[in-house]
């Protein structure tokens, strides 16, 4: 059985979208990331144009971000205050991020822009958490953990219009959050992805924002931003394919269940040295799908 | 029934005629792309007239050419900047059909002659490919005919790949009496808009008669109306995106609460 999708404009096995979902899903649930730097690139693996791929990962993010949203929101673990500089920076990012992106299309380069950015991102985070859970996993057990260094960051105390964040308990400008926001929301646009992965260790160490509200300003952030980040693909690109993205959500919410029970049965570090090596994984499939030589060396697009 | 009153209404139609004559009618002059779509199989049917038993094969030959909407293509070369392959210039292939499926009983270039296929752009060695260098990307470089040509006839190569230009000897049935039939295979990538449907009728390299007929492929339901609005309305298309998201992210959080 085919579905064909309507902006895509190819047939794809509905089956296989579903499953490459629960996948992502799973690993997500597992790890509790959001998936996106994961699924864009498997979609494109898949055949899915990458401009079609990044523009349909922003709709399934606002999808697979709303229970996560709803059950801080209960929980009272958003700092909406923060949440909304996030939010200003981020719908800026994401227009910038827009622009960017329709400059590399319209140039013939946006494949290998979307590849090469994920490349980037993909190895440095990868090679980080590798590093940091090899650490964790050689460490014996009954050593004492190194104390984190609480350094004051002293460019913020310089900063002007310092306030009060009440949920977060801190006294800062809110132009770091804004500048933080603004990067988070252009790697959305250009990369389809939530950007959880660089906003929560920013909030941490940065910000310096307690670890309680942390995930829910994210996912707040998250799914602001990449809600505007899809209308802004559909208005400028009309690369959203609805369709698709709800294949990919059946999936997501199945295979994240299941991956959620997994993830309790394994150790943090176990779990982060798991997912350095898929992140790795994944890279090194992009930079090889960049370096050999191609099967044609001619690309052909058309249009009525 | 249909095709049955189709081979009637032919036979009526070419019966008073005296020169040799070919005619066609389609089955189906709708095609409909829907969310299932994989692929579709035209049927042409046709009667000659005014010669002797063209069922005994007596030299009778029949060439097909279905031609798509008028598509404009782009074309780069990949080329290894560095370590990597980067797409390199933008050639603009203008005004090529967007499908072109010609089917014979045999090899074109043995039923037309070489003007014939030119003039009637029998087969995909015959089309007219031009591939122009986009101004806006290499101000400076001056596009050679090497360049073109090498550009046009990859072209040809990749959409023949990709199943949108082919030349396929067979499919061609000759019927009883002067009726024949062609079934063409249309790929589940067929674009939509107006094609153009023509069949040449040949005896000894002659040509005796030709006819055409019009075809329309279009999307059809839900598949469609996301088209039209994504296309037509992208802003509205965008933010209902958005509240569809929402309101299946809710009902999955719904779903699953313990």
């Amino acid at each position: 059985m085919l579905i064909y999708l309507p902006i895509a404009e190819i047939p794809v096995d509905p089956f296989v979208v579903i499953f490459m979902g629960a996948v992502v899903g799973f690993l997500s649930g597992m790890f509790g990331v959001g998936g996106g730097f994961l699924m864009t690139p498997l979609l494109i693996f898949y055949g899915i144009p990458p401009a079609i791929a990044v523009g349909t990962e922003a709709s399934q993010i606002v999808a697979s971000s709303v229970s996560g949203v709803l059950a801080h929101l209960k929980r009272k673990t958003v700092d909406f205050m923060m949440g909304g500089f996030l939010v200003a920076g981020g719908g800026v990012g994401a227009i910038v991020g827009i622009f960017i992106f329709r400059y590399f299309r319209a140039m013939g380069q946006i494949e290998t822009f979307i590849s090469l950015a994920y490349i980037i991102f993909l190895g440095l985070i990868g090679a980080l958490m590798m590093v940091e859970s090899m650490r964790a996993l050689l460490r014996s057990p009954d050593a004492p953990r190194p104390r984190r260094k609480h350094r004051s960051v002293e460019w913020m105390a310089v900063m002007p219009f310092a306030m009060r964040f009440r949920r977060s308990q801190i006294y800062i400008s809110p132009i770091p959050p804004i500048i933080l926001g603004f990067l988070v929301g252009v790697l959305s646009a250009i990369m389809g992805v939530g950007g959880g992965f660089i906003m929560v260790p920013a909030m941490l160490y940065i910000l310096k924002m307690p670890t309680n509200v942390v995930i829910g300003t994210s996912l707040f952030q998250i799914i602001f931003v990449t809600a505007i980040a899809t209308i802004l693909h559909a208005a400028a690109n009309q690369t959203v394919d609805i369709v698709l993205s709800l294949l990919l959500l059946t999936g997501g919410v199945i295979g994240a269940q299941i991956g959620a029970r997994a993830g309790r049965r394994l150790k943090g570090e176990q779990l982060r040295a798991l997912l350095a090596l898929i992140v790795l994984g994944v890279c090194a499939r992009l930079v090889f799908g960049l370096v050999t030589p191609p099967a044609s060396p001619f690309i052909v697009v058309g249009a009525p | 029934m249909m095709r049955l009153a189709a081979i009637i209404w032919i036979g009526f139609a070419v019966a008073s005629a005296q020169a040799a004559e070919i005619a066609i009618a389609l089955t189906n002059d709708h095609v409909e792309v829907d969310t299932g779509f994989s692929g579709a199989r035209l049927t042409l049917f046709g009667a000659i007239s005014g010669i002797e038993a063209p069922e005994t094969g007596a030299g009778v030959d029949i060439i097909s050419v279905i031609r798509g909407p008028a598509t404009q293509f782009e074309i780069r070369q990949l080329q290894k900047s560095g370590p990597i392959w980067m797409p390199g210039n933008t050639h603009a292939i203008k005004d090529a059909p967007g499908l072109y499926l010609t089917n014979a009983n045999r090899p074109i270039t043995d039923i037309a002659p070489l003007p014939d296929q030119a003039a009637y752009h029998l087969g995909t060695d015959f089309l007219k490919i031009d591939a122009t260098q986009d101004h806006r990307e290499a101000p400076d470089e001056a596009q050679t005919s090497a360049q073109a040509e090498l550009f046009a006839k990859a072209f040809v190569t990749e959409v023949e790949d990709a199943g949108l230009y082919r030349d396929r000897i067979g499919g061609v049935e000759f019927k009883k009496g002067s009726l024949f039939a062609i079934n063409v295979d249309l790929p589940a990538n067929t674009p939509v808009g107006d094609y153009s449907v023509a069949v040449y009728l040949y005896q000894d390299g002659v040509l005796l008669g030709r006819d055409e007929a019009d075809l329309v492929v279009n999307k059809v339901g839900i598949e469609r109306r996301i088209f039209d609005l994504a296309h037509n309305q992208p802003v509205t298309y965008g933010i209902l995106c958005v509240a569809i998201s929402l309101f299946a992210g809710w009902i999955a959080a719904l779903a699953f609460r313990k």
